[in-house]
């Protein structure tokens, strides 16, 4: 227990450090990810061929090969192709590609739950395929989604941990290497994990509230 | 003024409602059979028969909710010929020349009752947010609905949420009013404050075609009555005389059902 503490106290600086980079790259990959996850969303039922199968081959790929695939193509592939990124970058490349195609089935769920009496009204009024969706669709549809949105963020929030196999200076890989100089792995592992928990479980019931928030009128 | 109403003559004033040899069929599922209707101004069409005969269908071909596969529909001048590529431009002004109400509403949940009525007012007529907003009011103040206005659809019965809906619709200045059922998805008691309002709505001159289960309402408002069956019109003319001495077996056999119950 004393050691847990000593460890807490000694390396807490180092730790928050990565912790700080691991919700960067959160919040980078959630800020890139969503809006095309928005579009792929459109994209996998649009008429238009070549964007639907652009967006159906991202989708699929995103949410078949696992995060940690992905992150390694982007680090350790990319460059036999000649395009060299910083682990930072490939590393937040991967994740938005995660993301948006996430994203993109579970914003689609969220429009496609919006009854088709209501899109009927709307036509029946004369208004818009725009105005159908810019009042109609998107703001319900998105509203339906918000909640398992905000539970996939938490989730990409721990994957992040994954990017410290491409030497991305995250909360893990300090922790592992805090871990591997002075071989106090249980500690250190230990406070690593309570700082995932720290940030995931509020963060779940900030998903709950908003649940409860949006679908107050639904 | 109801007198007046049964007065005029189909056939004498223009029609608002033209439709003309529609049919639709999904793959080999005969739906409508060479349907022709007209609609004259000012006047009362009930659309009654069993389930499947096609009433809703035809009412939702009328502004394209659904595509027939052959025939053409004329509403206020906007003419839509089924074999012929819709512009959206003569879609949007045939569907702003008729109003529709659902048998589910169809109010949009995330708006309140006053947005329901405006929004459609500013994205289709352009109105700006003070005009639709003081137009709404109006209406809603005309449903009794005064004191609604800045709640949500959830928070208001069927029978309210209906009365909205029939608001939203009057708020486009339509020149006929179609009624899906607007009825059947409610109980008894709160159906009656839709039929208020209808009724209201009929002696005000609204040129209405209602599909519906109520007798009364077909016998007591309407000035035309239509009887459909697999498909087809099998009858039509004056409810009173159709609910009196029907001349065809299958709507003794309907009105038998309906009535006797």
């Amino acid at each position: 227990m004393n050691n847990l503490v000593d460890v807490a106290i000694e390396y807490g600086p180092t730790l928050l450090g990565g912790l700080k980079v691991s919700l960067t790259l959160t919040i980078l990959s959630l800020a890139l990810g969503l809006p095309i996850g928005l579009l792929f969303s459109f994209g996998v039922t649009a008429k238009n061929k070549a964007f639907r199968y652009i967006s159906v081959f991202f989708v699929e790929v995103g949410r078949g090969a696992p995060a940690l695939v992905l992150l390694q193509l982007m680090y350790y592939g990319l460059p036999n192709a000649n395009i060299t990124l910083s682990s930072m970058a490939s590393a937040c490349l991967a994740l938005t590609w995660t993301t948006a195609a996430y994203s993109a089935e579970l914003i689609r769920g969220g429009m496609q739950s919006v009854p088709s009496g209501e899109i009927e009204g709307s036509h029946a009024l004369g208004m818009s395929y725009r105005d159908c969706l810019r009042f109609v669709v998107i703001p319900q549809g998105l509203r339906i989604a918000l909640p398992s949105l905000m539970g996939f963020a938490v989730l990409l929030f721990q994957a992040t941990s994954l990017a410290y196999s491409v030497a991305v200076p995250e909360l893990m890989s300090q922790a592992y290497s805090i871990g591997s100089s002075t071989f106090q792995y249980l500690p250190v592992f230990i406070v690593a994990g309570l700082l995932y928990a720290a940030i995931s479980i509020p963060a779940t019931w900030l998903s709950v509230g908003a649940e409860r928030l949006l679908s107050r009128h639904l | 003024m109801e007198q007046l109403m049964i007065e005029l003559n189909p056939q004498t004033t223009q029609p608002v409602v033209q439709v003309k040899n529609l049919a639709k069929a999904y793959g080999s599922n005969v739906v409508l059979r060479d349907v022709s209707l007209s609609v004259a101004e000012g006047s009362v069409t009930a659309m009654i028969g069993p389930s499947g005969a096609g009433k809703s269908t035809v009412l939702r071909c009328m502004n394209l909710l659904e595509q027939p596969d052959s025939g053409e529909i004329v509403i206020d001048g906007h003419c839509i010929n089924a074999g012929k590529k819709t512009s959206p431009k003569s879609l949007a002004a045939l569907r702003r020349s008729a109003g529709m109400v659902f048998q589910h509403f169809n109010l949009f949940p995330h708006m309140t009752v006053l947005r329901n009525v405006s929004l459609p007012q500013e994205r289709v007529l352009g109105c700006s947010r003070e005009q639709a907003n003081e137009k709404s009011m109006e209406l809603l103040k005309r449903m009794g609905l005064a004191d609604k206005a800045d709640q949500y659809p959830s928070r208001c019965s069927g029978g309210q949420q209906q009365r909205i809906a029939i608001a939203r619709a009057l708020a486009l200045g339509p020149r006929v009013m179609l009624f899906d059922e607007p009825t059947s998805a409610l109980d008894p008691e709160v159906g009656v404050e839709v039929l208020e309002v209808m009724k209201e709505l009929a002696s005000t001159g609204m040129t209405m075609v209602v599909v519906t289960h109520e007798m009364a309402f077909a016998e007591n408002v309407a000035d035309e009555l239509v009887v459909m069956a697999d498909g087809g019109i099998i009858e039509k003319g004056h409810p009173g005389q159709i609910l009196k001495d029907p001349q065809h077996e299958r709507t003794r056999r309907f009105l038998r059902a309906v009535l006797e119950r």
